[in-house]
Order: structure tokens, then sequence, then C-alpha cells
């Protein structure tokens, strides 16, 4: 199955449903098995995928119903992480900071199953999902390796056998996030980016790596040089000043357009998405742009996220159609047109 | 027997007795002339500032509940302050026990560096969410969006209530103009340095206020300065803007990089202790080498943002390589920044670390001296 014209898909994860909270409170308490939590989850996956269905969107995401943080989730599943403590992230919220204290790799498939299981949901593609392998060393405390870039290029090395795997087990489509890529430019991008040709290396899938909050604008044009097809990226949270940034040197890859803010409260009309959709198409060319929100949406509501993709997809719908029309009108201008 | 003790009674009772004792005379007689005497050896331990609010895993702590209920409408502001002033009086404790000569009130009440300050002054509205620096914490980005002034205490009341209930002396610590203005944007003034002075004439005022209260010494956190050094002409400027009036013993501390490129020039700075960080600025130790250090040198030196426990040896070599050109009687040991990029445990056995190996070393450099 095809994607449509500006595919619209989400960039990773969810809110948890309140019974599926309560139920990871209890298993952290021991008050509740790992089966019976894993049920919950699988249930508030099945629920996220209906509703990215009847949004309407094109490529679904699984919602990570299953993990608590991003880094900390690939640092529980693989070999050479401890968890040191919780750390503040912002206001009142905390992750669960991993620490590296041995050889780093993986024990067995991290995500894969989890993946098996939203793809038989749907008919529609859903994105395996994993974190790279520069931020998972970023946002981990690291005691064991002497420097950071052997213990990036030795995670980068794990993950390109997770994203094989991925592969073997149907996905057509691997976002790999490297949220923390623009943290020390300076100092080590070009790590970074080495760190994703080992990570994509002889990948047949279509990869897409998310990049949000930092200065983007010090990163690019480099940035294009990561070894994947798309960059998916914040544009509504700076009301789509990155636009200034892209028109100086053209947008070479497909761009993820982030259209709606995964950190405000306030769910926008489909005239605001669609209008910056529009903005975009006088810089990127249509054929070229993922319509997603800023960054995964699990700090908002369950009703604010459904508000947020539910007009983002009818955004994508108007501008979808516009093309069409004008494309039509062109066409049509073209056969009056006297010879 | 202070251990023993259940915490639920540490707000009633109050940690503290008056301030005073040797010890912490020490500390204030040292700042800023160095005064030779019998204890020139004994290096003063400090902090630079923020503290871990919740214990660690799997309790949110009461900080966090606090907030969650406040936010939900279930418990008052007032109710919420009160939490606060508790969780204060834990990290006051546990900066005691371990035995820091100088401490802060923690910043538990911060919600972010900029936010805390630029929420109470007039012409800044806050804006989204910025990743601070090279860490994975975030910040709200001040605005300025008209006249910046400053209208009333935004640090006293914190100061003086961390004060008497502390038996060590306390730091009040305040972000400073240049890296308010840096991390945040300007949409009224007509230049950046319009924006930088406008806060430095801002948190003068902050200042004063401080020291009316009695502060004896006073923290301005600059780690902007370390990220855009070619604008050093302005960052002086600016704080000979801050401090006009000010006669207090002044700390200007710099972290999460070097100081390459402004030294020596920043020793002539209106400031008598200098704060450097050591981890993420490793260029330091051959920067201070330069040319003779002429202030109090704060030191970080222990990794805030790692959990790695330096060794009391690591300590000890350190102290003796920073000795080797500042005199120990102008040294303070510190950890490399704040200690709220580590779970409450770990930044807690940095404390004591820090005090261990900074006694070790006072005591390896009497038994040189004598």
């Amino acid at each position: 199955m095809s994607l449509p014209l500006l595919p619209t898909t989400a960039v990773g994860s969810y809110p948890k449903p309140a019974y599926l909270l309560e139920a990871r409170r209890k298993f952290l308490r021991k008050h509740l098995s790992k089966e019976e939590l894993t049920e919950l989850e699988r249930r508030a996956t099945r629920e996220w995928i209906q509703i990215q269905e009847d949004a309407g969107m094109d490529l679904l995401v699984d919602g990570e119903q299953y993990r608590g943080d991003m880094v900390a989730y690939f640092a529980d599943e693989m070999e050479g992480f401890a968890i040191a403590g919780l750390v503040r992230s912002y206001g009142n919220r905390y992750y669960p900071k991993p620490v590296v204290v041995g050889p780093v790799g993986r024990r067995h498939p991290v995500t894969v199953e989890w993946f098996r299981y939203a793809q038989s949901l749907t008919s529609k593609p859903v994105k395996g999902m994993l974190t790279g392998p520069y931020t998972i060393a970023e946002w981990s405390f690291n005691e064991h390796y002497p420097t950071r870039r052997e213990l990036v290029l030795e995670l980068a090395r794990a993950i390109h056998q997770e994203v094989v795997d991925l592969q073997r087990a149907g996905a057509r489509y691997i976002q790999i996030d490297e949220p923390a890529i623009h943290t020390r430019p300076e100092e080590d991008f070009d790590l970074a980016v080495e760190a994703m040709e080992i990570v994509t290396d002889g990948v047949g899938a279509y990869t897409v790596s998310h990049i949000c909050y930092g200065d983007v604008p010090k990163i690019y044009p480099a940035m294009l040089k990561l070894a994947v097809n798309q960059l998916d990226l914040a544009l509504k949270n700076e009301e789509f000043a990155l636009l200034e940034t892209f028109k100086k040197s053209p947008f070479t890859k497909d761009i993820g357009l982030g259209v709606v803010d995964a950190h405000s409260h306030r769910v926008e009309s489909v005239e605001e998405v669609a209008n910056g959709i529009r903005r975009t198409l006088g810089v990127i060319p249509a054929k070229q742009i993922f319509i997603s929100p800023d960054c995964g949406l699990k700090t908002r509501t369950a009703e604010e996220t459904v508000g947020k993709l539910r007009n983002m997809v009818e955004a994508t719908k108007l501008v979808r159609k516009e093309l069409t029309e004008t494309r039509n009108r062109g066409i049509a201008e073209t056969r009056t047109a006297p010879r | 027997m202070r251990g023993a003790q259940p915490r639920s009674n540490l707000f009633k009772r109050g940690i503290a007795t008056a301030p005073t004792g040797p010890r912490n005379d020490l500390v204030k007689d040292r700042l800023p002339v160095p005064e030779l005497c019998e204890q020139e050896t004994q290096l003063i331990t400090t902090v630079v500032g923020n503290y871990p609010k919740i214990p660690d895993m799997p309790a949110p702590g009461k900080w966090r509940s606090a907030v969650e209920k406040f936010q939900k409408g279930q418990l008052t502001e007032a109710e919420l302050r009160q939490v606060e002033d508790e969780v204060t009086l834990e990290a006051i404790q546990d900066q005691v026990d371990a035995g820091v000569d100088l401490i802060t009130d923690g910043q538990i009440r911060w919600e972010d560096g900029q936010t805390h300050f630029a929420r109470r002054l007039r012409g800044l509205s806050i804006n989204g969410l910025q990743r601070y620096f090279d860490t994975n914490i975030y910040f709200r980005e001040p605005v300025a969006e008209g006249e910046i002034a400053w209208v009333e205490p935004i640090s006293v009341r914190d100061f003086e209530f961390a004060r008497r209930h502390s038996p060590r002396p306390v730091k009040p610590v305040v972000t400073g103009p240049f890296t308010l203005a840096r991390l945040g944007r300007n949409a009224y003034y007509q230049s950046g340095r319009e924006f930088v002075l406008a806060l430095a004439r801002a948190l003068n005022a902050e200042l004063r206020a401080l020291q009316e209260a009695g502060a004896e010494i006073i923290q301005v956190d600059e780690p902007a300065l370390c990220r855009y050094k070619q604008e050093y002409p302005l960052f002086a400027e600016a704080m000979t803007v801050l401090v006009d009036g000010v006669n207090t013993k002044k700390v200007l501390c710099t972290y999460f990089g070097d100081v390459d490129g402004m030294y020596p020039q920043l020793l002539q700075l209106p400031f008598e202790v200098i704060g450097l960080d050591f981890v993420a600025g490793y260029r330091n130790w051959d920067v201070i080498a330069r040319a003779p250090f002429t202030k109090t040198l704060m030191c970080g030196i222990l990794d805030a943002r790692n959990t790695r426990l330096e060794t009391v040896d690591e300590i000890g070599r350190a102290i003796r390589r920073i000795t080797d050109v500042v005199p120990p009687d102008r040294v303070m040991v510190a950890p490399s920044a704040g200690l709220e990029f580590l779970p409450h445990g770990v930044a807690k056995r940095k404390l004591q670390r820090l005090v261990e190996g900074t006694r070790a070393a006072s005591q390896a450099l009497k038994g040189v001296q004598a």
C-alpha cells in the first residue's frame, strides 16, 4: 500500500490511559504481575491504533504504551546499564536516568514483539521506533567507557542489529530518534553522523530520524548528512521560524513536518495547521513532506492528543485538495491554451 | 543524634542554631582578603547552587506530589510553599550533615534558573521550553516585551528563610543578566546590548535588596559566558552595572565551559571570587597557570553531571594542582555545577565526598607546610 501525498504520521508516544498509569504504579509496588501489566499495555496499544485509524492517519505508531522513558526503556532491555535514579527534566517532570556500568549490547530484540503486535492490528503501515545511539549515550551517565565516542559507537552497533530485526519482522518504516543530536554540535556532530551510518548500514527500509528541542539552525545544513531518508522536526513550536533556515540551503531529504505543538494544551485549529503546511510548501516541495506533530504527545491529555491528530489530518486533507485543484487548473489551462 | 530523628520533625524543629563557630568565621573572614593565619591550609568547601528536590525511586517525593496536587487544585499555594520550605530544610540538612562550609538553599523553589527571576521582573513574559545548554534539562524562555524593571525582592525571603535555619553561612544565588539575556529573547529593545544592560539594572536592585537583608556574600551565575566569549566587553559592562553599590563579597560563577580567551581579563571584574568549572571546562587547568590568580578561586572539580564518585585521591590530586597555582587560603572547593543533574542519593554522596576529599587535602597541605 503506497502512501498518499503529504502522508500523516506521528512522532511516537501517546498519553497513557488512567488504567495503565494505575497499573504501572501497582506493578512497581509488586501488586500486579508482569503479564497483567502487559495485557493492559496491549489494550492501550489497540486503543491508540484505533484512534489513529479513526482520525484517518496514514503511517501509524504504536504509541509507546509499554515504555516509561525513551532512553530508560532501552537501557532496561539492554546489557551494561543500571538505573541511577530520577533526574528532573523540567517543572515537576522527572525521568529515570540510566548509568552505563559495563559493556553495552543487546540481550535480545527490544522492540520487535511490540512492532509485530501493533502491525497485526492494522492494515496501515506501522513505524518501527528506536532511540538512537547518540541520544542513549548522551542521556545516560557513563561510568564505564573512557570516551563518549566508544560508548556511542558500541550502542550504534547494537541499535543496528535492532533495525535489521525490525526489517526482518516486516517494518518498512523505521524511525531512529535522536533528540539529543545537537547537544554539542561543534564537538561531536560528526560522531553522531558516523553512528547513524552504522545504524542504517545496508538497511532497505525507509528510515526517519526525529530531532527536537535545540538549536537546529546550528546543525543545518550539516544535519542533511545523516544517513536516513527523512528528518522529522518541530516547526510549530517556533511558529515555522525554521523555514527561514531552510530557505538559505535547500532541504534535500524528506521532512517530517511538526505542525502541532506537543507541549501546549491548546488544540490548533484546522485552518492554523493548514496555514503552517501552506507556508512550508513555499520552501519544500510537497512530495518531500510528511505531516506530523512536533514531538511525542505523551505529556498531553488524551483529549488534546485526539484533537491535535484530528485537526492535523483534516488540515492535511484540505491542503491536498488545494494542491489537486491547483494542479487540475494548471492542466486545464494548459489544455485550453491556444497552440 | 540528628540523623536519628524522624524527618517529619525537621520542619518544626528547624535545623539550625545561631550561625557561629570557628569554621563559619573562617569562611566569612576568608573573603575577599586572605589573612594569613594558622588555618591557612584549611580549604573551604561550597556548592554551586541547586540540589535534587525529590528522593530516589520509587517514592514520588513530597514536593512532586504537592505540585501535582496543587495543579489539580487539591492544595493551596500556601500549602505548596510549606512543602517547599520542608524540602529546603532537607537540602540544607544534607549540606550541613556532609560538612559543607558555605551552603545554598538548594534552589528548591526555582522552576529553572531563568523563570525564577524573569517571572518576577516587569517587562518579561515566559515562553516555551528550551534546552538548557548541553543538558537534558529544559527551561522556559524569557521574552522582553516591554521596559524591564525590578518590582519587588525575588530571593530575599528565601535567603532569610535559609539563613534562619542554617548553622552554616548561606550564599544567595542570582542568575546573571548576561545569561538571562542569552537564554532569552529580545522583542522590545533596539539592541542586544540594551537588553542585557536593562536586565543588569533590574538585577542590581535585587543584589541591593539581598545586601540590605544582610547577605554577606552573593553569587552571580553566568554559565552563558563560556559559550559567548566574543561578547566579553558587553559582559564586563553588564557586570559593572550589576554590582553598582553592592558591597557584599561577590562570587562570579561560570560553568559548562572554560574561560580560555578571557583570562586574565576576568580578574578585573568587580568580584572577589571567581568560580570555574574544571570538568566541562577542562581547559581551565591550563588557563589559570597563565597568569597569577589574584582573586579567590571557587574550583569546580567534582563532576556534577556524572554519577561516578571521585575518589579522595583524585580530589587530592586535583586540589594539589590548584594549590600549585593559587594559595590554599584563596581556594574554595566545589562541584562543577549544581547537583540537581544527579539523582538525590548520588548528589548526597558527592557532597560527602567533596568534604572528605577536601579535608584530606587540607591535612596533606598542612603536612607539606609543617
